[in-house]
């Protein structure tokens, strides 16, 4: 095939999405099969690609820069997994968007989304990378201003949020090309410390709030309110995590060269230790399906970061292999989401309850993604985790309270499985709330790709191979793996026994919770209500952690000094000013009386002191 | 053969005087039109023989020889065109014939005595001129009699026959020192005893003189007074072209070709024009009569020209000319639009207008291009002379000066501003629903005027070349 193939993947997605821009709205359905058909083509033509490496160059702009893309197994992975997810969830939007507003804009910016991603992940120039990681930026926006009317709020803050990343990613870029003298990707290899390192912050914070970790996280649980569900199954579910994690590894692996001993792995690890356990612990006390599962979607990034900062093979393994996992389970748990509330009209827990009778699909899919995410063996989120588990373990043996990590890891499982199991039961078991017969199981476009998902699951968790060996083991290459393969059943029984021990505890943790509360929901009461955590969570509630709405009181605070210095150079300007001149004007007005007497003195005077001065002067 | 600018017009009064009193009535405005459009169309072509050849009999009646540099050509050309203007004016105007033969007269007699102070090249031809431009001027504010007429002409005679008296006890000085009063014969006296006490009390004295026929502050008492009170042609002459002629023409010539520059002079230069531009346009903020106003403004800029010409430097000279000429051009225009205003609306009084270019669209329109060329805004022609001005000063080393002469423009605009926005712009005022456009009579010259002043600013790259640059001759 043709190099020039590659630019297909950027360029078709692009190209339908500005055609799908021209449908009309009551067209919705012929847009939806449109996109559909453009996604399936697309995941063609990727999975076409498997096992090539490319490399295209074209002439782009001024300044000898180029337009350079390159095809790499990581990178094909990464474009294969865009192109499965961009696949499904168009499918399942086709039906659960049916009806809804400005189908156009959303199938649109969808398109646009996979095109850009595609892009970033291909680019081999760091200002192409840029250019298309921040177009993304666009259908952001967009894809979450079309979710309701109310909308506009959150949009902004996701923007600004990831505005403010990129803007990191953008200072990081800059000195990567002062520090490497180049702009190829694939051809700087930076040694970590001194100005290189401060390099590594900036595209570290670029690429982790892609993915969503703290403390860039918070438009995430907002959007998960306000904008259409597949948006959320697509970019903080799947691409995101994707295109952040990725970027991750590549700076940590090729761009700059990570070692265990340097301290940004350790900064990394802590990163990714606090986002699992601090957004774990918010989404034990959610109440509402969807916005549970955002906090979530960042928690699980925690354990991604985590085995990426070690730095160590089985960490890095763990870390990939966990956001591929996490990218099947997290997306296909925002598609029960999406069923549950197209079948029950609701997402807020309370209004829920008794639904796996009625939605048995929907419930099974859901109990095998939640066991996935659980680390429940033998699903795939158990051996990812296990693998980070080990990573974290073999790098904190360099410092003194090195397990911590691994404790902390640990304890996010027990949290995670505890707030799945309080969700599954306050959702699907239980009395009902509703009138049960109007509720029945969703359509078939959208169980497919729910069944699909859930099957993913089952296939990497029991073949752990197939993913391990075929798409994650090529990425770190030979020479970092020296003959290790991570397939198959953890190496360590002990890890493996702790995890069910963690387990069993978060189970018999909900039992007796929900006992003590009388439902499914309240299961968590004794840890929300605690004495010493409850003002915390109130606190969190209310936004009071937001780095957002912190950063937005420094702004205001900011902003009204600058409005003050405003006023007073307005003042200055606007009234001391005009005073002054009109006193003077006054003044010069009450000295022209009109009186002849008056002009000659004047006259008269002003010859004197020239004289004086002419005669004088000299 | 110069002379003739002098003795022409001269002839033209006696001829126009002669007892065909209906026909003489009649043919008096074109008379004075086509002397001062062929003056203007001479003045645009340099290298005519008009300016080279000697004189020929006629020419020989005056007991000087002219000589003609650019500087003297720009100042034909802006005689030539405001001349020319008022003409216009006085037609619109002056509505009984019989008034308009005679202001059209003495009008004349106007541009006879300024073309020879421009063509005097010594002292004593120069006074007589500046007397004969001066006795016009009287006549011309106080023609129609009123009370503020004669209040304004009483006191530019009074303080003129100040001036005179300075002059001609400077005159008196130099004689004393030079023994001749050619401006060669001076030039070489002062150079050869330049601490002689009676020479600089001469030098002195005749730039006190000079600077009260300029309206410098604090020497411009009558100024405000003789514009307002003047009837519309007058004061479009007066402000145009008069007191630029016999005050800051003669001021740059005596001080380049004459005197010479040193500090202390410089100094005085600089001091008054910074003085007169500042006070002026301080005091054109506070004025609710619209010529009065224009009138604190031509103290104002006729500030610029003396900064400029005190920068001491040969662009701070081509500034303070062509800062000169734009002048003439805008400051005109104004008057112009004065007129107009005062005649269809029957007031001059800022307060109760407003809203007029609803009905007077021209007028309005033509006000907007001139003040903004006096605000200096770009690219009409009096940005270039300004910045010409206060490039020449920052050069020069003066930068106080410099940032006050960019001061002073800002608040040339804050006044005309507020005039555009009281006279001109807004909601029309009441009483005011009938009111007209003038006749064409005002229009063109304001058009044409208006045209020059977007020209000038638009075609300055080739005018600094041929017109601007050659005055440099002079130093």
């Amino acid at each position: 095939m043709n190099v020039r193939f590659l630019l297909v993947p950027i360029l078709l997605p692009i190209v339908a999405g500005v055609l799908a821009l021209l449908f009309r709205n009551r067209q919705g359905k012929a847009c939806a099969w449109f996109c559909t058909a453009v996604t399936a083509t697309q995941l063609a033509i990727t999975a076409s690609f498997f096992g090539q490496e490319w490399n295209l160059i074209l002439p782009w702009g001024a300044f000898g820069w180029q337009f350079a893309l390159k095809l790499t197994p990581f990178s094909n992975f990464i474009l294969l997994a865009a192109a499965v997810f961009g696949f499904l969830i168009c499918l399942y939007s086709a039906a659960f968007m049916n009806g809804k507003r400005f189908l156009n804009q959303y199938y649109g910016y969808f398109l646009f989304t996979l095109g850009l991603v595609n892009g970033a992940v291909l680019a081999d120039n760091l200002i192409v990378l840029l250019f298309f990681w921040e177009s993304l930026l666009l259908t952001l926006f967009g894809m979450i201003v079309i979710g309701h009317p109310g909308a506009f709020k959150t949009a902004v803050k996701a923007c600004i949020i990831s505005g403010v990343a990129d803007l990191c990613l953008l200072v990081g870029i800059g000195m990567t090309i002062y520090l490497a003298g180049t702009m190829t990707i694939s051809q700087i290899h930076l040694p970590v410390g001194g100005l290189n390192s401060v390099a590594f912050i900036f595209l570290m914070i670029g690429a982790m709030a892609k993915a969503g970790a703290m403390p860039f996280h918070s438009w995430i649980p907002d959007a998960a309110v306000d904008a259409p569900l597949p948006f959320m199954a697509l970019l903080p579910g799947a691409l995101d995590k994707l295109l952040g994690i990725y970027f991750l590894t590549r700076i940590s692996l090729d761009i700059f060269v990570l070692t265990p001993l340097s301290w940004l792995s350790p900064l990394l690890m802590i990163i990714g230790s606090i986002t699992i356990l601090l957004a774990v612990m918010m989404a034990l006390i959610q109440k509402d399906y969807k916005r549970l599962l955002s906090f979530h979607a960042i928690s699980q990034v925690g354990y991604m970061i985590l085995g990426i900062g070690t730095a160590v093979p089985v960490g890095i393994v763990g870390g990939l292999f966990h956001m591929i996992n996490n990218v099947i389970y997290k997306s296909g748990l925002f598609l029960t989401g999406g069923a549950v509330e197209k079948q029950a009209g609701a997402t807020d827990l309370a209004k829920l309850g008794g639904l796996g009778t009625r939605m048995p699909v929907t419930f099974l899919c859901f109990i095998i993604l939640a066991a996935s995410i659980s680390g429940v063996p033998p699903f795939n989120g158990f051996f990812s985790k296990e693998l980070v588990y080990d990573g974290a373990l073999e790098a904190g043996r360099t410092w003194h309270v090195g397990w911590t990590f691994y404790a902390a890891a640990l304890l996010g499982s027990f949290f995670t499985a505890a707030s799945f199991l309080k969700l599954g039961h306050a959702a699907f078991l239980g009395k009902p709330n509703t009138d049960p017969a109007k509720v029945r199981e969703a359509p078939m476009t959208m169980l497919i790709p729910m069944i699909i998902i859930t099957a993913l699951c089952i296939l990497f968790g029991v073949w752990n191979a197939l993913p391990l060996e075929r798409l994650i083991q090529p990425i770190l290459g030979e020479h970092r793996l020296e003959g290790h393969t991570f397939a198959g059943w953890p190496a360590s029984m002990t890890l493996v026994i702790l995890t069910v021990v963690v387990l069993v505890g978060a189970f018999l943790n909900h039992l007796w919770g929900a006992k003590r509360s009388g439902s499914g929901l309240g299961a968590a009461d004794h840890i929300h209500y605690a004495p010493g955590l409850h003002p915390l969570y109130d606190r969190a509630e209310r936004r009071l952690f937001d780095p957002y709405e912190i950063g937005l009181k420094i702004t205001n605070g900011i902003a009204r000094i600058a409005w003050g210095i405003d006023r007073g150079i307005d003042y200055l300007y606007d009234t001391a000013a005009v005073k002054i001149t009109y006193a003077l004007t006054n003044g010069i007005r009450k000295a022209h009386t009109g009186s002849l007497f008056a002009y000659l003195s004047w006259s008269l005077a002003g010859l004197i002191l020239i004289i004086a001065l002419i005669l004088g002067g000299i | 053969m110069p002379a003739l600018l002098i003795l022409i017009p001269l002839l033209a009064i006696l001829a126009l005087n002669l007892p065909w009193k209906s026909l003489m009535n009649r043919l008096a405005f074109w008379v004075g039109l086509a002397l001062c459009l062929v003056q203007t169309g001479l003045a645009l072509q340099p290298q005519s023989r008009f300016w080279h050849s000697p004189s020929l009999w006629l020419g020989n009646l005056l007991l000087f020889e002219p000589s003609v540099d650019h500087l003297s050509l720009v100042m034909f050309l802006a005689i030539g065109i405001v001349g020319a203007v008022t003409l216009f004016v006085c037609r619109y105007s002056t509505a009984c014939a019989g008034n308009r033969f005679m202001v059209i007269n003495v009008l004349i007699l106007a541009l006879t005595g300024m073309n020879g102070v421009v063509l005097a090249n010594d002292l004593f031809s120069l006074y007589v001129f500046l007397e004969i431009t001066a006795v016009a001027s009287y006549i011309l504010i106080a023609f129609e009699k009123g009370r503020d007429a004669f209040e304004g002409a009483f006191k530019y005679l009074i303080l003129s026959a100040v001036a005179t008296v300075m002059i001609l006890a400077a005159l008196a000085l130099l004689m004393l020192t030079a023994g001749d009063l050619s401006f060669a014969a001076i030039q070489a006296a002062i150079a050869s005893s330049p601490h002689s006490r009676v020479v600089l009390a001469a030098i002195a004295l005749l730039m006190v003189g000079l600077f009260i026929k300029g309206g410098l502050v604090p020497f411009h008492g009558w100024l405000p007074d003789a514009y307002s009170a003047a009837p519309a042609a007058a004061s479009v002459l007066l402000a145009g072209i008069v007191t630029k002629t016999t005050g800051i023409y003669t001021l740059i010539r005596l001080v380049t070709s004459v005197i010479g520059y040193n500090d202390t002079l410089q100094t005085l230069l600089l001091f008054v024009g910074a003085a007169s531009m500042l006070i002026g346009a301080l005091a054109a903020l506070g004025q609710s009569d619209f010529k009065r106003m224009l009138a604190y403004s031509s103290i104002s800029q006729v500030g610029y020209m003396v900064l400029g010409l005190g920068a001491g430097t040969v662009l701070g000279m081509v500034g303070a000319i062509f800062h000169l000429f734009n002048h003439a051009i805008f400051k005109s225009l104004l008057f112009v639009n004065a007129a107009a205003v005062e005649q269809q609306s029957g007031t001059r009084d800022m307060n109760r207008m407003g809203g007029l270019a609803e009905k007077m669209p021209v007028t309005g329109w033509t006000s907007v291009v001139a003040f903004l060329s006096t605000a200096g805004i770009p690219p009409l022609a009096g940005f270039w002379s300004k910045l010409i001005i206060i490039v020449a000063l920052w050069e020069a080393g003066y930068t106080t000066y410099a940032a006050l002469a960019v001061l002073a423009s800002l608040l040339t605009l804050a006044y005309f501003l507020s005039m555009q926005r009281r006279v001109f712009f807004g909601k029309l005022a009441a009483g005011f629903e009938s009111l007209k456009e003038g006749n064409l009579w005002i229009l063109v010259p304001a058009c044409v005027l208006a045209l020059i002043t977007i020209g000038i600013g638009v075609g300055i790259p080739w005018l600094f070349e041929t017109f601007m640059l050659p005055i440099r001759s002079l130093l």
